[in-house]
């Protein structure tokens, strides 16, 4: 009897073991490359409407990204539920839930600061030109959009966190830089937006597409 | 209590390490040499032998191909090599189900 208990144990032990394995092996591999082009594309218009708009209030700018940023992720989730249903596969699977809380703790802080810097800017009336005071943010945005994309790595294909470190680097590098003397608030704040979250995603996701036509081709 | 779920236990399989291998490739289209080698945390020798013997056993394909000028062996479940996984996960749940208390 005491055997058979054993042996039962030993058997639910294995089978624990083989579904930890198996979850910690599935990647998240889905519709990565839409995702990335259609980020990108949302990225570069919204900053050619920011600056063509003249979005240069220090509310209007916060206001105006995080709308971004809503229909950005929207979108994405839109484009994983298509190929989810495609596949007959569940939206919610476990590789998608750990991407997902990858994700959440940098871009949760991006939001935490960019409300703090929104209250503190103030409704700033008839101020439609000075974003100095927040020019700090978007590449705070950037560093911490590339350390979610670099936690998320863990779990996606290995690129994602090269393509992290992307944006960790060049933020940093560009905060040390500072603003050149020869640009406007306006412009470069929008410009360092379109630059990281239009172009960078767009060249990834044009590079995800054609490497996999090649491995399909292959 | 049966002992034929023990007896038909494949022993290629049970080993702790190849059922590792086979436990992430089967969540996994196609794994590499590598991520196998740093998730299991073997040594490039024990996971070669591992390899192998999943190979001749005919459960396991292996690629060696280029990315980047550097090679890149990659290792993928045959169907030969589900089906006997996905035996071995219904034994497993059949020594259970029979020691289950009724």
């Amino acid at each position: 009897m005491q055997s058979n208990g054993m042996e039962s144990n030993w058997a639910a032990e294995h089978l624990q073991v083989i579904r930890t394995l198996m979850e910690r092996s599935a990647l998240y591999r889905r519709a990565l490359a839409p995702i990335m082009i259609f980020n990108g594309a949302v990225g570069l218009a919204a900053a050619a409407l920011g600056w063509g708009l003249r979005i240069g209030s220090p509310r209007g700018f916060i206001l105006f990204w995080t709308g971004v940023g809503v229909v950005a992720v929207a979108g994405s989730f839109l484009l994983v539920r298509r190929q989810a249903i495609k596949d007959a596969e569940p939206i919610w699977s476990p590789p998608t839930r750990r991407v997902t809380q990858a994700f959440m703790p940098p871009l949760a802080a991006g939001l935490m600061i960019g409300t703090v810097a929104w209250v503190k800017a103030g409704p700033a009336p008839g101020n439609f030109s000075d974003l100095s005071g927040v020019i700090w943010l978007p590449l705070i945005w950037v560093v911490l959009y590339g350390c979610a994309f670099h936690a998320a790595g863990f779990f996606m294909p290995r690129g994602m966190k090269v393509f992290g470190w992307g944006f960790i680097v060049g933020g940093c590098g560009l905060l040390a830089a500072g603003m050149p003397g020869w640009a406007a608030p306006l412009g470069y704040a929008h410009g360092i937006m379109g630059l990281f979250f239009g172009s960078l995603h767009l060249a990834y996701g044009v590079y995800l597409r054609s490497t996999e036509r090649r491995g399909n081709e292959a | 209590m049966n002992p034929e779920p023990f007896l038909q236990i494949d022993r290629v399989i049970h080993e702790k390490g190849r059922l590792a291998i086979m436990s992430m490739l089967a969540a996994s289209p196609e794994l590499s040499f590598t991520e196998l080698r740093d998730t299991l945390g073997m040594t490039d020798g024990n996971i070669t032998t591992h390899i192998r013997t999943l190979q001749e056993a005919g459960y396991l394909s292996v690629t060696k191909s280029f990315q980047n000028n550097r090679p890149l062996t990659t290792c993928a479940l045959t169907p030969a090599g589900k089906r006997a996984f996905t035996h071995y996960i219904n034994l497993l749940e059949r020594i259970i189900q029979q020691n289950r208390p009724k």
